[in-house]
């Protein structure tokens, strides 16, 4: 780590984390959700803080060490979730600098620092967790690409300016052989985004309809049918430091959000806590040693199962956490049904971060999909026998 | 000690469960949610032409039998009114249904409902509701009571077990549901039910769920006996149907994916409804320090 560097951070926070943020963005309209998100992200990114993981040349190269500390203190401080960027800063970036040309780069990458805000169009209909039975058909026209089909699951696509694509171009080659990796313009015509309510009352989801849709085959990411591998890089940027700033947002927002709330005197009620805080800590650990080893690879180090082993610890710890904050919140709980905008899955606000919990354990790899990688990957079992 | 009901009981059962269908099934809770001051004219007809009103649970082996069916029935479609509550009134006040409440913040799913309601704590202290604050969801309400007595004691078991029958049906569409859905829908070019991880998820829950019926069972003969445990193995009854309706919705939920979040789905209505039954009177941990301290 640097010297100083956790004081300056904490020095930053002091200044720059909004003090009266949570209230100021409950019950707010989406216009001042995004007009909040951005300003947060221009802040964090004026401060060398909005995507310390990127190279240097892109305006990154802060070390792992002060990354993790960037990550533990803005969780101390209670500073808002990068909603609205999560997806550019992590999956967008992660394939471009991977997979994208030059030209790419150069027109997306500064533009995610400028604001520029992304979705990922993966699932579908009938491709959840089978992803690469996915049917949006992408046909080459000359220059371009006309697409039609239909996302689902899409978050924030409703304040997207581009998507991450997924499409089939060869139908008549194995599955995962015939998609091609896309960006799409989402002021293209013939996109139609329609929010989906949930059970939290919220509209974050989005279905994109996708009619005749025209894609410049220069957006093009990857050769054509190699979308399978390009998307990849795209999952596998949602499984390092994503993960640690979750479980130290878990550690600090929310479990010491829990602990003040909870009648700690209480035997029954200390012995939960207490269960639940080894759990975190174990958590912690395991997020720090996948960071750690991501960059020292070729070590030894480096176990193929640990990222799905964090994603299916923290979604169910997140869940067990969530419940008991209902649990001993009581009827207050059930009646306290806004929560902060800009806040993570452990708002505090206990009733809709249970509900919320859910959608952890089943995108971006349902816990069965995880359970498989860490059996076939981890332990090197043999592959279910019905899975082709 | 009997572990079934009569197979009269379980026809009624089997006759509300068509009636609720016949009468609107799944869309009587949506019309319900959308216009909560209608749930009573929504289901009264039907739970009239039932005889659901006549039941005596509380001095007949036999209707205390049909009741328990009747509110599994009732579960099963969520249906839109506090059937349980009801059936639990006790003889010797002029009430129309009882609840069963905390000793702070007094609150019971009874939103819309016009009569005079009671309410019992877990140590026999009954109160008469004056009033109700705002409706939350899942028509609960917050509740304004005024002392009556604290000869409640012996009403307290059969308003513990007749809600646990209400959710125990819940649990049973549930796993109905699920068992449909990974039947049906495919992955990989397969069933989901062809993986074993997706069936022993299932069996899991269905180990609960059965688990939960038989305690049912006991429960409701340990209260149909007036067994002087009665009060007590209605608070194993209530831990075990709370333990048993996390698992069984998490599991259900999980194999739904994300759509059983959305509202297209029965399950995300159930689960929805099922929070009151499982978080009032009191949540796992609260539950399980009661029968603790009642059994030491």
């Amino acid at each position: 780590m640097t010297a100083g560097f956790r004081e300056h951070v904490r020095a930053w926070c002091d200044e720059h984390v909004p003090r009266d943020w949570r209230r100021a963005q409950t019950g707010v309209p989406e216009t001042e959700f995004v007009r909040f998100q951005k300003a947060w992200f221009a802040e964090l990114n004026a401060a060398g803080f909005a995507v310390p993981h990127w190279p240097r040349e892109w305006g990154g190269g802060m070390s792992v060490a002060d990354q993790i500390v960037l990550y533990q203190e803005l969780a101390a401080h209670d500073a808002p979730r990068l909603v609205l960027a999560f997806v550019g800063i992590h999956h967008a970036a992660a394939t471009l600098l991977a997979a994208g040309t030059e030209e790419q780069r150069l027109q997306h990458l500064p533009a995610i620092l400028d604001g520029e805000i992304w979705v990922q169009g993966f699932s579908e209909p009938e491709a959840g967790s089978d992803l690469a039975s996915l049917r949006t058909s992408a046909r080459r026209s000359g220059d371009a690409y006309i697409v039609n089909g239909q996302k689902l699951w899409a978050s924030g696509g409703a304040h997207a300016d581009w998507c991450l694509l997924l499409a089939r171009t060869d139908p008549d080659a194995p599955k995962r052989q015939g998609i091609s990796y896309f960006l799409l313009d989402m002021r293209s015509p013939g996109i139609e985004v329609r929010p989906i309510r949930n059970a939290m009352g919220d509209s974050h989801f989005c279905e994109i309809f996708l009619t005749d849709v025209v894609i410049p085959a220069a957006n093009l990411v990857g050769a054509e049918n190699t979308g399978w591998q390009v998307a990849q890089e795209t999952l596998g940027a949602e499984r390092g430091l994503t993960m640690l700033e979750l479980s130290e947002r878990l550690a600090h927002t929310g479990f010491r959000r829990l602990v003040a709330m909870c009648p700690t005197d209480d035997p029954v009620v200390s012995d939960r806590l207490a269960q639940l805080e080894i759990e975190i800590t174990g958590l912690r650990g395991l997020c720090r040693r996948l960071v750690e080893n991501a960059h020292d690879e070729g070590t030894g180090a480096r176990n193929p199962a640990d990222a799905s082993i964090v994603k299916l610890f923290y979604s169910e710890l997140l869940q067990r956490l969530t419940d008991f904050g209902v649990e001993a919140g009581g009827l207050d709980v059930h009646t306290d049904l806004a929560k902060p905008m800009s806040s993570g899955w452990e708002s505090g606000s206990w009733l809709l971060d249970f509900i919320g919990s859910w959608e952890w354990t089943i995108p971006g790899g349902a816990s069965e999909i995880q359970r498989t990688i860490i059996g076939e990957r981890g332990l090197g079992l043999p592959r279910e026998a019905s899975t082709p | 000690m009997i572990l079934d009901v009569d197979e009269q009981a379980a026809e009624f059962g089997r006759q509300a469960l068509r009636a609720f269908e016949a009468a609107g099934g799944d869309a009587l809770v949506q019309q319900a949610e959308a216009k909560p001051d209608t749930r009573a004219e929504l289901v009264d007809s039907v739970l009239r032409e039932l005889g659901a009103w006549d039941l005596n649970a509380r001095d007949d082996t036999d209707e205390l039998e049909a009741a328990a069916t009747l509110c599994r029935s009732a579960g099963y479609w969520a249906l839109p009114y506090p059937v349980a509550e009801i059936l639990s009134r006790p003889g010797d006040l002029d009430v129309s249904g009882l609840s069963v409440v905390a000793d702070v913040n007094p609150a019971a799913p009874v939103a819309g409902i016009e009569g005079p309601w009671a309410t019992v704590t877990i140590a026999g202290i009954r109160s008469a509701v004056i009033g109700h604050g705002p409706a939350a969801p899942g028509f609960v309400a917050p509740l304004e009571l005024s002392a009556v007595d604290d000869r409640g004691a012996a009403d307290v078991a059969l308003a513990l077990v007749l809600p646990c029958w209400t959710l125990l049906g819940m649990l049973d569409r549930a796993m109905e549901l699920t068992v449909a859905h990974v039947t049906m829908r495919k992955q990989f070019g397969v069933p989901l039910s062809s993986f074993q991880g997706v069936q022993f998820q299932l069996t899991d829950a269905e180990v609960e769920r059965s688990g939960l019926d038989i305690l049912a069972k006991h429960a409701l003969w340990s209260v149909g006996a007036g067994r002087p445990d009665a009060a007590n193995d209605a608070l194993a009854l209530r831990m075990s149907a709370i333990e048993a309706a996390d698992v069984v919705f998490r599991v259900c939920h999980q194999l739904h994916g994300a759509v059983g979040f959305c509202d297209e789905t029965t399950l995300s209505w159930l689960s929805r409804y099922s929070q009151p039954l499982r978080r009032l009177p009191l949540g796992l941990s609260a539950t399980k320090a009661e029968l603790t301290r009642r059994m030491s």
